[in-house]
């Protein structure tokens, strides 16, 4: 089966340029992740509604249509539409939001291992779709949407490891020596679930172990009296 | 016979997919349950009657080849019983007790599942994968 390639440019590309100079040249904004409901706040340690969207707009630039067949696909080749009304078709179906959101990662310079991220996603992305029961796209867009709002938050963040979990959502460990592990699901529901693993200290034996659940923009906060930040950023 | 439960001394394999592995390590998503799902799937190594754990992975691989698609990269993750039951039971926060119970299939005699588990318990697939005693290969 192809694989995914960023680099690689649609050959459609001229075709839906031309069509998109038609319908004119305006940006789609997406406000999201605020679209998303977040019931919010976190059900150990925290209890704090989630108040007001904390990303600033973002351009989501269209891609031309992307090539489905034979699930070879290509996220190149974004380019800018005015009338959001004509790119709804563009850009409703979940398969574009992973592929705008991979090129997102990749293209945000304020996120340092953006082009590992990306690169770790896209193959995640097609280690999904080569299993058998494999329905849907690869990867559930809203959680994938969580995780980069994640990284937008905060941009000091080492490189994770990434999987995913048996219903196609992120699933990010940052895993220090032997002994101090923060893991992080990112919810679709915005919700992000995480596990602390960290010595104790006055017993060396024991092991301190947290599990709680904020959302995903008071999960510094949530985390950080236990020194997570300490060994999660840069 | 479906039910019944494996002892504490004897082994489960679980195959894990691509998805669940970065750089030949296995991540705790491999041991997560989809929603609704009511077991993690495994297999009773000792059921197959083997002579070694060689012969037994031989077997697995042959039965996952049979009946799944296996992708060049999945894993095999070997767990003692006792062990899963003893790690998540003295440190799961809700001292959760573990069932691994026998779970024939009609192609796959040696089928089992890890049951008492729910979808978001990412602590406890943390806590199974630090206890993961052997990896092979899944692929033939």
């Amino acid at each position: 089966m192809p694989e995914l390639d960023l680099q690689k440019a649609d050959e459609r590309f001229e075709v839906a340029r031309k069509a998109s100079i038609a319908y004119g040249n305006e940006f789609l904004i997406d406000i999201s992740p605020s679209k998303q409901s977040y019931p919010g706040a976190s059900e150990i340690i925290i209890s704090q509604a989630f108040s007001a969207p904390l990303v600033n707009h973002i351009r989501f630039f269209t891609t031309a249509a992307v090539n489905q067949e034979g699930r070879q696909v290509s996220i190149s080749g974004w380019l800018e539409k005015k009338d959001p009304f004509t790119q709804v078709d563009l850009v409703d179906s979940e398969e574009d939001q992973v592929q705008q959101l991979i090129y997102q990662i990749k293209t945000s310079l304020s996120i340092p291992n953006r082009e590992s991220l990306a690169n770790r996603l896209v193959a995640l992305l097609n280690d999904a779709k080569e299993e058998e029961d494999f329905v849907g796209v690869g990867i559930a867009a809203d959680s994938l949407r969580n995780f980069y709002y994640f990284f937008q938050l905060y941009t000091d963040l080492k490189c994770p490891t990434i999987s995913l979990t048996p219903d196609n959502d992120i699933y990010a460990s940052w895993r220090v020596e032997s002994n101090r592990l923060f893991s992080v699901h990112f919810s679709p529901n915005g919700d992000a679930r995480f596990v602390i693993f960290k010595p104790n200290d006055l017993h060396p034996e024991r092991q301190i172990r947290i599990y709680g659940t904020a959302t995903t923009d008071i999960l510094k906060k949530t985390v950080e009296t236990h020194g997570v930040w300490d060994w999660i950023s840069e | 016979m479906r039910g019944e439960k494996i002892p504490d001394q004897h082994h489960i394999a679980r195959l894990c997919n691509p998805k669940h592995i970065s750089e030949e390590q296995i991540q705790a998503t491999a041991f997560m349950l989809r929603k609704n799902e009511k077991s993690l799937s495994v297999n009773w190594t000792e059921f197959l009657n083997c002579s070694s754990r060689r012969s037994e992975i031989i077997e697995l691989q042959n039965i996952y080849s049979r009946e799944l698609k296996v992708a060049a990269s999945a894993i095999i993750a070997v767990l003692n019983v006792g062990e899963v039951r003893e790690k998540v039971l003295t440190e799961s926060l809700d001292r959760r007790n573990l069932e691994i119970l026998h779970d024939p299939q009609f192609n796959d005699t040696s089928h089992s599942g890890i049951y008492n588990l729910k979808d978001d318990d990412i602590l406890i697939a943390e806590l199974i994968l630090k206890i993961v005693c052997e990896t092979y290969s899944a692929h033939q």
